[in-house]
């Protein structure tokens, strides 16, 4: 067998493995126990990233990994699957993860610590991990709800009133995302008689019209909720700005993400053709999405607000590269995924950043509200640069990773004929432009607010570059994509026409052609 | 104030609930049943313990225990999965087969999976169940005058 189908279930066995033996240790009253679980954290998140650079350097070849959980065969056993998409996202959210973890060790209080915070990252890790590799659409629900349970504890660890109430709004309005997604897996079932994610895909062309659309708005909504487009996004601005800011930066770069990705890796496998047919619907939802989003981070008094507004508006332009997903381009067939894909990361990588920054400056100074801070351009230089960096490659700025993404999707968007909302996005550009040099100028510009003293707990030396450390890293990461392009594009082409290939997927897991005829259910509901 | 069938209840009922439960873990691999319906019929005998006995009690008798059997659990579960490596994957079944007076019994991983669901499940729900008491006693405490706690505990 090989080596590598053996590895496939590890980013979800590890950080799993990891975080039951930190809750096992963080029974332990005694300081030490923290201790335990902070190296456990991070030899969980050292292992998980080894393990995914390894799925990706294997998968860019142009292979596929499948495993079938338990040895069963396909359609009766759970079928776990790599191709570079899965790798990309697998080594991204592991890079971010690790990133994070001396952010937390710096930064974060005992009280959220004995809470459980290392253990439950670590689940949350799992959750993403497992809706990347998974090749079963219930499967997928599953690792949604692992998601969504361990988001929700990091969202109220802690306690704060406004925490609750945020945590609150956030698990009611992502339970009815979830049923959503329970309810396409079961009229699939339904429909096509199997959750296998390659069977699906065999099968759901012969599905009438009807039953076809019904699963992919399902579907949709389920997921574009999931990843707050437009006009389901309501629940991160209610929620994002109130946990620890690492709680915030890990969520932008993991959650929002994980319902991105599903998009990507649902729709041209199981409906190509509806893919082509919504085209209008999709870019339409994404220009709103886009313009919502920026003209809601303009009324915001906080950074971390302001911030989560973004994270929403910038997924209107990775809408945008799935509407036009299937556009052919320089760089092979699915050129438009490819710049999506791009997108994707860069803006893992750059949201990040730039919550990891503000966080850092809502710790010190004891606020984040946008009228009491200023001037921390001279207490702070190295901070203010790197987030000016990460401030314009957001906005899109050459030589950054935000100007290759969107001039990428912008040229394809053009090349399909959609004009409108190609404009809509450099106006929102132009708009993220303003409104982050408007951030900067807040926190970095102007004169010192006298009364906002730095906390001393957090006033180290070595604490404030343990923290700005991820911040640094990022930003680095997002200058080299934008410098070498070309390599970039070449890893997330073949990403994309693996992610396009429904042929090479269905021949990579190989289902067996079960018997069962499709229920007659079917035959009833056609006109 | 609490009620004496409730307390016989609980005397009579708690040891049958266990062995259901244990009947429903050990048939659960081939028929309905398994891991987390056990661990929920475990909840379940628990639950009529707090309201038999109030909450307090069981605190003090389960309370330390819950969240390390979370994480036993938990850990359990993977261990069996990964175990299954060893015989060619992740998940794989491994089965030891032996008889005891002629009846053949077999012992397998997805046991032993099942047995850490099983503790997840009771230590996740005990623990809401005792936080939903403390809840609602903290709020009668407050809110509430002694008449309207009587009508609670009966309900």
């Amino acid at each position: 067998m090989n080596p590598y189908t053996a590895l496939l279930p590890l980013p979800v066995a590890v950080p799993l493995l990891f975080a039951a033996i930190a809750i096992m240790v963080g029974v332990s009253r005694r300081p030490r126990a923290i201790q335990i679980q902070k190296i456990l954290s991070g030899s969980a998140l050292v292992i998980n990233l080894v393990i995914g650079l390894l799925i990706l350097s294997y998968t860019l070849t142009g292979e596929r990994i499948v495993f079938q959980m338990g040895l069963w065969p396909a359609p009766y056993g759970i079928t776990v699957f790599a191709d570079a998409l899965t790798g990309i996202m697998l080594t991204v959210v592991g890079l971010l993860t690790l990133l994070l973890l001396p952010y937390a060790i710096a930064s974060l209080d005992k009280s959220r610590a004995r809470l459980g915070y290392y253990p439950m990252a670590l689940l949350l890790l799992m959750g993403a991990n497992g809706a990347f590799i998974t090749g079963d659409l219930f499967n997928l629900y599953v690792f949604y709800e692992v998601l969504l349970m361990s988001s929700f504890v990091l969202l109220a660890l802690g306690g704060t009133p406004s925490q609750i109430n945020g945590a609150i709004r956030y698990v009611v309005l992502n339970l009815m995302g979830s049923i959503m997604l329970l309810l396409a897996a079961g009229i699939t079932y339904g429909t096509v008689g199997t959750l296998n994610m390659a069977q699906i895909s065999e099968r759901m062309g012969m599905a009438p019209y009807a039953l076809q659309a019904l699963i992919a708005g399902l579907l949709f909504v389920a997921f574009a909720g999931k990843a707050a487009a437009f006009p389901l996004f309501f629940w991160l601005p209610s929620s994002y700005h109130t946990p620890h800011p690492v709680v915030t930066a890990l969520f932008s770069g993991v959650l929002t993400k994980v319902g991105m990705y599903s998009l990507f890796r649902t729709f041209p496998l199981f409906f190509p053709d509806l893919l082509v047919a919504w085209q209008p619907f999709i870019m339409t939802i994404a220009a709103l999405t886009m313009f919502v989003g920026v003209l809601g981070a303009f009324a915001q008094p906080t950074i971390r607000r302001l911030l989560s507004f973004h994270i929403i508006s910038q997924i209107g332009y990775m809408l945008m590269g799935l509407g036009v997903a299937l556009t052919p381009g320089p760089f092979g067939v699915g050129f438009g995924l490819a710049m999506a894909i791009l997108f994707l990361v860069h803006n893992q990588l750059v949201k990040t950043a730039l919550l990891v920054g503000g966080g850092q400056i809502e710790l010190e100074m004891g606020t984040g509200k946008l009228s009491e801070l200023g001037g921390l351009v001279t207490s702070r230089p190295l901070l203010a640069v790197v987030f000016f960096l990460a401030a314009f490659s957001l906005a899109g700025f050459p030589p950054t990773s935000g100007f290759v993404g969107k001039l990428g999707l912008l040229q394809v968007t053009f090349s399909t004929g959609q004009y409108a909302v190609a404009a809509v996005s450099v106006v929102v550009s132009l708009l993220t432009t303003m409104s982050m040099i408007r951030l900067w100028q807040y926190i970095f510009w102007g004169k010192p607010n006298p009364q906002l003293k730095p906390r001393p707990r957090l006033a180290y030396t070595s604490t404030r570059a343990l923290m700005l450390t991820p911040a640094i890293v990022l930003v680095a990461l997002s200058l080299a994509i934008g410098i070498f392009a070309e390599p970039a594009l070449t890893v997330t082409g073949t990403a994309a026409s693996q992610a396009i290939d429904r042929a090479g997927y269905i021949e990579a897991v190989n289902p067996e052609p079960a018997p069962t005829p499709a229920p007659a259910v079917v035959q009833e509901v056609t006109p | 104030m609490i009620e004496i069938y409730l307390r016989l209840a609980d005397r009579a009922l708690t040891p049958v609930i266990v062995v259901v439960a244990i009947i429903l873990f050990l048939r659960g691999h081939d028929y309905p049943g398994g891991g987390f319906i056990a661990g929920l019929t475990v909840a379940a005998a628990i639950e009529l313990q707090i309201l038999a006995q109030g909450a307090t009690p069981v605190r003090e008798r389960f309370g330390r225990y819950l969240l390390p059997l979370v994480g036993l659990g938990l850990f359990t579960a993977i261990s069996a999965a990964l175990l299954g490596m060893y015989q060619g994957g992740f998940f794989k079944g491994i089965w030891l087969k032996f008889s005891i007076l002629g009846a053949e019994i077999k012992v397998g991983t997805p046991q032993l999976f099942d047995l850490g669901v099983m503790l997840v499940v009771i230590g996740m729900t005990v623990t809401y169940l005792l936080r939903l008491t403390e809840a609602s006693e903290q709020r009668s405490n407050d809110v509430f005058d002694g008449e309207q706690q009587m009508e609670e505990v009966d309900a």
